[in-house]
């Protein structure tokens, strides 16, 4: 189990919805200056194939719909980072309409990363950290999405039409 | 005379006393129109050489009762940008589409359509555009309130309230005595 865990935190594979300008800080923090790719993360292009969720930045609530077929796509254990202060509660976006303001209503989250925006030392900082939690076997966010199945559903289904959105099983 | 004064002069002997014209500014002409006239008028325009549709805009004058509705038109040529604004009754606010003479209007007044309401007749495609699932009054007008939908939507509190009814008196520096 634990050599599985030693795996598993070790070899992230990140896919990154690029939603919000944070997609910015990402280009330097994959490349050779912060080169994430010492800590065994690398991009990937399909949610199937990535143990990691970045999102980068607002939601409105049409981008939602795509992050939670997204997430629901992925394997588990699956992990997800919520970056910036939009996914938090908002951000500058605090009064917008269409925008959503707390990410964890919707989706669980393991992390976030404070600001806005969060430099690439910020983002390796988070990594580690949830390399660390992945160790200790505390990044249980997924097993919540499980147990709690009714009360996301009901959540999302506030602000879209979860019926026409959701995976058939 | 400078090509301002020429399209307006153009403009007041075509359509007489139905149009006010103003020179806004350098490169900048805004022709005030009844909304029967605004097709006319762009019908016009654009054999005049004013190929460009710029843009479609919307302003909410609540108090009036009415929606000005602005088309943006720019000719290369001249370096000008002529507006048109009209205004249109607020309440079932109905307006004929402009696709037949530009069409690039298609996906503005969409965006107008969603965002104030407006419905323009013939226009073949008035669905979801922006928005998805809305329900409700289109977000653009005066009367939404955006932060009680925030608030009632997305569970979020409006925070700018506590901040601006604090009981406790600012702090003025050391030594103040308040």
């Amino acid at each position: 189990m634990k050599l599985f865990k030693f795996a598993q935190s070790r070899s992230l594979w990140m896919m990154h919805f690029c939603t919000g300008c944070g997609a910015v800080e990402l280009p330097p923090t994959m490349t050779s200056r912060f080169d994430m790719e010492r800590f065994g993360i690398i991009p990937m292009a399909t949610p199937r194939q990535s143990d990691l969720l970045l999102i980068t930045g607002y939601l409105t609530v049409k981008t939602l719909k795509r992050v939670v077929r997204a997430y629901e796509q992925m394997p588990t254990p699956r992990y997800v980072i919520g970056f910036g202060s939009c996914t938090i509660n908002g951000g500058m976006y605090w009064d917008s309409y269409n925008v959503i303001k707390k990410l964890e209503l919707y989706i669980p989250v393991d992390l976030y990363i404070n600001g806005c925006m969060p430099r690439p030392e910020a983002i390796i900082d988070a990594f580690l950290k949830l390399r660390e939690m992945i160790d200790k076997g505390e990044a249980n966010a997924w097993k919540k999405y499980i147990e709690n199945y009714e009360w996301y559903k009901k959540n999302q289904a506030e602000v879209f039409d979860v019926e026409k959105w959701s995976l058939k099983k | 005379m400078t090509v301002e004064e020429t399209i307006k002069k153009d403009i007041e002997t075509t359509f007489g006393e139905l149009v006010r014209v103003e020179i806004e500014r350098k490169h900048r002409v805004r022709a005030y129109t009844p909304r029967n006239m605004v097709l006319p008028m762009l019908a016009y325009l654009k054999q005049r050489g004013f190929h460009q549709f710029t843009l479609l805009t919307c302003v909410d004058w609540i108090k009036d009762g009415k929606f000005e509705l602005v088309y943006n038109l720019y000719s290369l040529n001249y370096n000008v940008h002529v507006l048109i604004s009209t205004k249109i009754n607020r309440d079932k606010a109905t307006m004929p589409t402009a696709i037949n003479v530009y069409e690039m209007a298609f996906d503005y007044e969409r965006e107008i359509h969603e965002m104030f309401g407006v419905e323009f007749e013939g226009h073949p495609r008035l669905d979801e555009f922006l928005l998805e699932d809305w329900k409700g009054i289109p977000p653009m007008r005066k009367d939404f309130d955006t932060r009680k939908y925030v608030e009632e939507k997305y569970g979020m509190k409006d925070l700018t309230k506590e901040l601006f009814t604090r009981k406790e008196q600012p702090y003025r520096g050391p030594g103040s005595n308040g």
